[in-house]
């Protein structure tokens, strides 16, 4: 499971995984950072304790690493591995989503 | 709600010693700036759990280089023991989360142990004891056990503690007349509880010279049919059980079929049969 790539077989915590990919996408942050972005775009919050559960999950599969500590805090960004796996999952959920909707019959929104 | 500092500590404590060395400082530092409520707290207990159940810190090569290190002083070498213990690979169980795996695997079996035997100490026994159903055996077999059960004699019924009784031959033997039923239906078939209704001792057999049943606890007297006469401090005649005959013949005392015995009103004019003997009279 260590060298696993991708966000699946996460369990509970495949979900808030997502969240803190898409949000060290366009810059790497701390911690609190992660958390306070995450709550203004996700519709659940994550608490303090989800998201280093879900951090020290994506740090041993490569897919974000540590950066040097800045004052007591230390900043986080993707990998590559850890890129490549964000656009991959999110190109899936985009499939999901035009099934989903062409069933609806609301292709078209 | 904030929730005390010092409550955060001491569930910060979940976490295991490694966990903390690698991310204390910048949970520490996310908490200064978070103000955590009861929520986050309880959110961090469940990390802190998770964090122990799974190995998830690995520290990198950078962290561990930037360790300080103690200064070598002297290498000795020293030649490997058998059983030499290697550096346990990350993903493998140690012995250590071995131990703690069986601690909560015991402490499940525990429990499960405990509710298991709440359960069938609460499920009814519905083989034996009142709430069972007791197959007796055809008519036949119980006078070929008991001749006298065709002649109105009650038969006792160990198991379902009571009496059968062959009702239109038990009326004429109480009535001082020789009759021989060998062929009740159910329904003139009668199982009495022998259970007195008055303090709950057991009522013995039917007496030679009335054909009556007294309690020997208080002198409580019923009629062949159980009905409460003048004697005795029961309230009620004695209780009955359902009683069926099956489709092959057997006879079945149900004993989850249940009726009180009348009311003593305290009058022979309210029996519904009337023996030979006077009202007031009791065995013995």
């Amino acid at each position: 499971m260590g060298t696993d790539r991708s966000t699946s077989d996460l369990g509970r915590f495949a979900e808030p995984a997502l969240l803190i990919l898409v949000s060290l996408a366009d810059a790497p942050k701390h911690g609190y950072a992660i958390m306070t972005d995450v709550n203004a775009f996700a519709a659940s919050p994550i608490g303090p304790g989800t998201l280093y559960a879900a951090l020290a999950r994506l740090e041993r599969r490569g897919l974000i690493e540590p950066m040097g500590p800045e004052d007591r805090r230390r900043p986080y960004r993707l990998t590559t591995a850890g890129s490549e796996a964000l656009s991959s999952h999110l190109a899936e959920m985009r499939r999901l989503v035009q099934v989903g909707r062409a069933r609806l019959g609301t292709a078209d929104v | 709600m904030p929730a005390p500092p010092a409550a955060v500590g001491i569930v910060l404590r979940a976490y295991p010693r490694r966990w903390r060395q690698r991310y204390g400082a910048e949970m520490a530092a996310l908490l200064a700036e978070r103000k955590p409520g009861w929520g986050d707290l309880l959110d961090l207990a469940r990390g802190g759990l998770d964090a122990r159940m799974h190995r998830l810190v690995r520290p990198p090569a950078q962290l561990v280089a930037a360790m300080p290190r103690r200064e070598v002083v002297m290498v000795v070498p020293v030649p490997r023991p058998y059983g030499v213990v290697e550096q346990q690979p990350i993903g493998e169980l140690s012995r250590r989360a071995f131990m703690r795996r069986m601690l909560g695997v015991g402490a499940a079996i525990l429990a499960l142990e405990f509710v298991g035997g709440t359960i069938a100490f609460l499920w009814p026994q519905l083989r034996a004891g009142l709430g069972a159903k007791f197959p007796i055996g055809t008519v036949a077999e119980i006078i070929a056990k008991q001749a006298s059960f065709a002649n109105g004699w009650p038969f006792a019924v160990g198991p379902a503690r009571s009496f059968l009784i062959n009702v239109p031959a038990a009326k004429e033997l109480a009535l001082g007349r020789e009759a021989s039923i060998a062929n009740p239906t159910a329904g003139q078939l009668l199982a009495l509880y022998r259970k007195c209704p008055h303090l709950g001792c057991q009522v013995p057999g039917l007496c030679d010279e009335l054909k009556r049943f007294t309690c020997r606890c208080h002198g409580s007297t019923y009629n062949i049919l159980g009905e409460k006469l003048k004697e005795g401090p029961a309230q009620r005649g004695m209780d009955r059980f359902g009683v069926e005959i099956n489709a092959n013949g057997v006879v079945v005392i149900d004993t989850s079929q249940y009726t009180f015995g009348a009311l003593d009103r305290q009058d022979v004019k309210f029996l519904s049969f009337v023996d030979a003997a006077p009202y007031d009279r009791k065995c013995g």
